[in-house]
């Protein structure tokens, strides 16, 4: 059995509508990353690209598949040059 | 002895200023840093990037830039550190790294910006989106004498003592956690909001973490806020939505000097120079058990039976007594013990600040202290024959308690 590093709200998430992937902040400096797809599949495992670390999704599935989207707030995509 | 900036760590976007991005194992120099011979002020580091302040009051950055968050006009990762010419004609003083925004005060207490918005955590109008230059919060009317920024949020103290805050990073927990209760209002602020429940003090440092903030007033008290699912706030709550005082019976009765936070861990030092730890420990963040691995086990399986006792309880760590700078990354720490005795305490805050991903530190003829998650080598306890062979007494590494994970 793994050991989680920590168990986060789907809500904390940050969601690019690009690559359809929910991304949260790891301590290594990279992000956990879980696919949409994988969600509604009932996964709950966001993993880390360059460490080891693990985080839990917390969602509900049926309400995850009701709602579709349900980032908030999602990357923004604006940069504006100031 | 001859300064020298040192970089080690995770090095994913070039965080170390080595010019790749490698993770680094053993303390390297920077040979190639730029600052023509002027004394590095401080360093500082957020997600990906870091920061560095001279004293002429130049600012230098590198590594991550995706959201724009080196304010260099772009968004290419920097793999150097680079001169911000955009603040070219300020002087800045201080640079808190969040995330993946960067919040820059200068000498006149003018407070700065830039990189992402998405939470709001540059405290600029909702106007505009992330920022890849340096923009002035202009809502911040009053001279602002300190910064700090953690995952999506920021915090300033004012000459008169007050907090401000933005960001809203810790709102949603603050919701859930607060069950139904109104929260207030600079939890989820996206411009600078006033503190509240901090009237009767006055604040003069801030520290940000992942989903809490701490104040240090000038009574040497620390007021604490936000997420305490780790005990790192000291309390039975598991949410604070306003400022909590520490009691000072945690620290032996004395006045706390200095406060410095990883993303869910603390640690602070007395006046006196005694420095305690508390919260999450299971990396070894909190630097209390002993180096041998045997006594360690037996430290954790005694702590396994009382671990909320001891861990949501500032202890004091013996061998860090007198520490003359200390930094906390995510889940790592470095303290610099026996450094030059006139520098003190309050001028080291900041100077020396380990963030998520990158160690950087100066030789001053000291011993530096790494304990904590050393994943990517960030204790930099792979150089320790290294150093005590070859480099006599310039600077060596100590692990203290480093239980890095790896999963099956």
């Amino acid at each position: 059995m793994s050991v989680f590093h920590d168990e986060v709200e789907i809500e904390d998430f940050e969601y690019d509508e690009e690559t359809e992937t929910y991304s949260y902040p790891c301590p290594c400096g990279d992000r956990f990353l879980i696919s949409r797809e994988d969600l509604e599949n009932g996964e709950d495992v966001a993993t880390c690209p360059s460490c080891s670390l693990l985080v839990r999704v917390i969602y509900d599935q049926e309400q995850f598949m009701r709602d579709e989207v349900v980032s908030e707030p999602t990357t923004s995509k604006e940069l504006v040059k100031c | 002895m001859e300064r020298a900036l040192w970089a080690w760590g995770a090095n994913s976007y070039g965080q170390l200023g080595l010019g790749h991005k490698e993770d680094v194992l053993l303390p390297q120099s920077l040979e190639i840093f730029p600052c023509n011979q002027q004394r590095i002020k401080s360093i500082t580091g957020g997600g990906g990037h870091s920061a560095v302040i001279t004293d002429a009051g130049e600012f230098f950055v590198c590594g991550q830039n995706k959201e724009g968050q080196l304010g260099l006009n772009h968004t290419e990762d920097v793999l150097c550190f680079t001169l911000c010419t955009a603040l070219s004609s300020l002087h800045v003083i201080q640079v808190a790294c969040g995330w993946d925004f960067t919040v820059i005060l200068t000498e006149n207490g003018e407070v700065l910006s830039c990189g992402s918005n998405a939470f709001g955590q540059l405290g600029l109008p909702q106007t505009s989106g992330g920022c890849l230059s340096p923009q002035k919060i202009e809502s911040l009317r009053e001279k602002i004498v300190n910064v700090a920024a953690g995952i999506r949020h920021a915090l300033a103290a004012t000459e008169s003592g007050l907090v401000f805050q933005w960001g809203t990073g810790m709102a949603s927990r603050a919701k859930r956690m607060n069950q139904g209760r109104t929260i207030p209002p600079f939890l989820k602020a996206k411009e600078p909001c006033r503190v509240s429940g901090l009237e009767k003090v006055k604040v003069k440092r801030v520290t940000a973490s992942s989903y809490h903030s701490v104040s240090l007033t000038d009574k040497g008290e620390l007021y604490v806020w936000g997420s305490n699912k780790h005990g790192q706030l000291v309390s039975k709550e598991i949410f604070l939505a306003e400022p909590v005082k520490i009691e000072a019976n945690f620290f032996l009765d004395e006045k706390i000097g200095a406060v410095w936070s990883g993303w869910t861990h603390l640690v602070a030092q007395t006046e006196s120079g005694k420095v305690f730890t508390w919260g999450r420990a299971d990396y070894g963040q909190l630097g209390r058990s002993s180096v041998h691995d045997g006594q360690r086990q037996e430290v954790c399986r005694i702590s396994e039976e009382h671990s909320e006792q001891l861990f949501n309880v500032p202890v004091p760590v013996p061998y860090l007594t007198g520490a003359t700078q200390i930094a906390c990354g995510s889940e790592h720490n470095l303290a610099i013990v026996g450094a030059e005795q006139h520098r003190g305490i309050h001028e080291c805050t900041g100077r020396l600040d380990a963030s998520a991903a990158e160690d950087l530190m100066f030789e001053w003829g000291s011993q530096c202290f790494s304990w904590g998650w050393n994943e990517h080598g960030m204790c930099g306890d792979a150089v320790l024959d290294a150093l005590l062979s070859g480099w006599n007494t310039a600077v060596s590494v100590k692990r203290s308690d480093t239980t890095a994970k790896r999963n099956p």
